[in-house]
């Protein structure tokens, strides 16, 4: 049995439902009425496009549209771990948009050709579903690691010197602040993992029932997407810090506070880590 | 040894290091003398290479610090700053992963060694078993103390690192640097145990002359 399609007539009795948080708003006074409002309308305007977007690349299904694509969504991506991630984006845009790249398009070529065994590995349908899935899943994570991997090193820097006082390389001081990044990056996909299927369906799960398949067709998709987000996660944090080092930190391993985007605020023009 | 030729630094357009030139020869005891803000704890900065002289030329063994030079020099070097800024945790894990640094592959990080020092500085040994943050300045301070001693190597740069110590422990500390001959200190301390030490020359920082 097919998805049932909802008419966009009946969609919007959907939105009737928007009139719960609205009157607790009004009677109790939260403030959300307008941000809520102008968050539905985005959310709308956005999904819209891009069901149009898609409909159109599961159309064509051109490899090469297929893999510009995701160098779209990557890029957005990144930006979106930079922009809080106390790092200046000019700065690291690259390198970490390359650990990203890598990262997402090599896993997903992989279950691609291991997992899912596709002969046309580059089909739109999975490439860029699969690849959406994971870059939103690990972003959070992500975003998590390499702010904490700098900011911990820009407060904790007195003792990062003395580290380096002590003789130590620029790896082997910073490989405490790498575990304790890769740690953290790693916690909210571990806690997910936790309580999948108990506390929670996930999307991607929810979908694939949704459009049809059996509820172990659905599950056997989502263990494969939980372990590659794991995946992700420590790759892309990894390779992010270790792609970034030689722009954050100067030959003589100290940090630089010019990468950071409260740099000029509060601080003298060379006084580093 | 340590050499500083006309250096400079500004910060934010404030002079931290007017001119300084001064020598540290091997097995001397110097100690830097000035008001607080006078750039002594900056000099310790430029001879790690923290900080870069904006000019003028810092010389390690009679060669120029440079990005290159300084990995090597800090392998020499053992430093204690002003606020023992050591790590967090366990201290005996803290020692440890000092031990494990590539560079101190060969040094004697053994149970006995520390246990030696940590009496011999007046510490309990269940020291070991408290977390550093734990430490109370003074025992932070011996810490930094002995792990300065386990590094055996023969430079030392000691910002204030009697401040926090019993008056009857800093004689004891003093004279334990300031007996080696072939230990060659440079010292920040407003104490008199160090300041009025036969074996230490002091430096004026505001003036750059010897006192």
């Amino acid at each position: 049995m097919g998805i049932i399609d909802i008419a966009f007539s009946s969609l919007f009795f959907s939105f009737f439902l928007l009139g719960i948080p609205i009157l607790l708003s009004l009677k109790y006074g939260f403030g959300i009425i307008k941000p809520l409002l102008f968050a539905v309308f985005r959310m709308c305007i956005q999904l819209i496009l891009i069901g149009i977007f898609l409909k159109y690349l599961f159309h064509w299904n051109n490899s090469l549209i297929n893999v510009c694509w995701i160098i779209v969504m990557v890029t957005v991506a990144v930006f979106s771990v930079l922009k809080d991630s106390a790092l200046k984006i000019k700065k690291v845009f690259f390198p970490v948009f390359i650990s990203f790249l890598i990262t997402i398009f090599s896993v997903v070529v992989y279950l691609n050709i291991m997992v899912i065994k596709l002969t046309n590995i580059f089909d739109a349908k999975y490439l860029i579903i699969l690849s959406g899935m994971l870059l939103g899943s690990s972003l959070r994570g992500s975003i998590i690691g390499i702010s904490h991997f700098y900011k911990s090193i820009k407060k904790d820097s007195k003792r990062f010197l003395y580290v380096l006082s002590l003789g130590a390389d620029r790896n082997e001081a910073i490989l405490p602040y790498l575990k304790e990044s890769v740690q953290l990056a790693l916690k909210p996909s571990i806690a997910t993992m936790a309580t999948i299927g108990i506390v929670a369906l996930p999307g991607m799960m929810t979908g694939v029932i949704l459009g049809g398949a059996s509820p172990l067709v659905a599950i056997k998709y989502q263990i494969m997407i939980m372990v590659s987000v794991v995946a992700c996660a420590s790759s892309t944090v990894i390779l992010s810090i270790l792609m970034t080092l030689k722009i954050c930190f100067n030959k003589y391993g100290i940090l630089q506070m010019e990468v950071f985007t409260d740099f000029g605020k509060n601080n003298g023009k060379k006084r580093n880590t | 040894m340590i050499k500083l030729k006309n250096v400079k630094l500004s910060f934010s357009g404030k002079k931290v290091i007017d001119n300084i030139s001064f020598e540290v020869k091997p097995g001397e005891k110097i100690i830097l003398s000035g008001k607080s803000g006078s750039g002594k704890s900056t000099v310790f900065n430029m001879i790690l290479g923290f900080v870069q002289p904006d000019s003028g030329e810092i010389l390690f063994d009679a060669e120029k610090l440079d990005e290159k030079h300084v990995w090597e020099v800090r392998k020499k070097i053992s430093y204690i700053d002003q606020e023992s800024s050591l790590g967090i945790g366990n201290t005996l894990d803290y020692l440890m992963f000092i031990s494990e640094l590539k560079t101190n592959a060969q040094k004697e990080f053994s149970s006995n060694r520390i246990n030696e020092l940590i009496e011999y500085f007046e510490l309990e040994n269940e020291v070991l078993n408290k977390n550093l943050e734990e430490l109370s300045g003074g025992e932070r301070q011996r810490i930094a103390i002995i792990i300065s001693i386990l590094l055996e190597r023969k430079v030392f740069l000691l910002d204030e690192v009697t401040s926090a110590i019993d008056v009857s422990l800093k004689k004891k500390v003093a004279e334990y640097y300031l007996d080696k001959d072939d230990w060659t200190c440079l010292i920040i301390s407003h104490d008199p145990i160090w300041l009025e030490s036969s074996n230490t020359k002091i430096f004026e920082m505001e003036t750059c002359t010897w006192a």
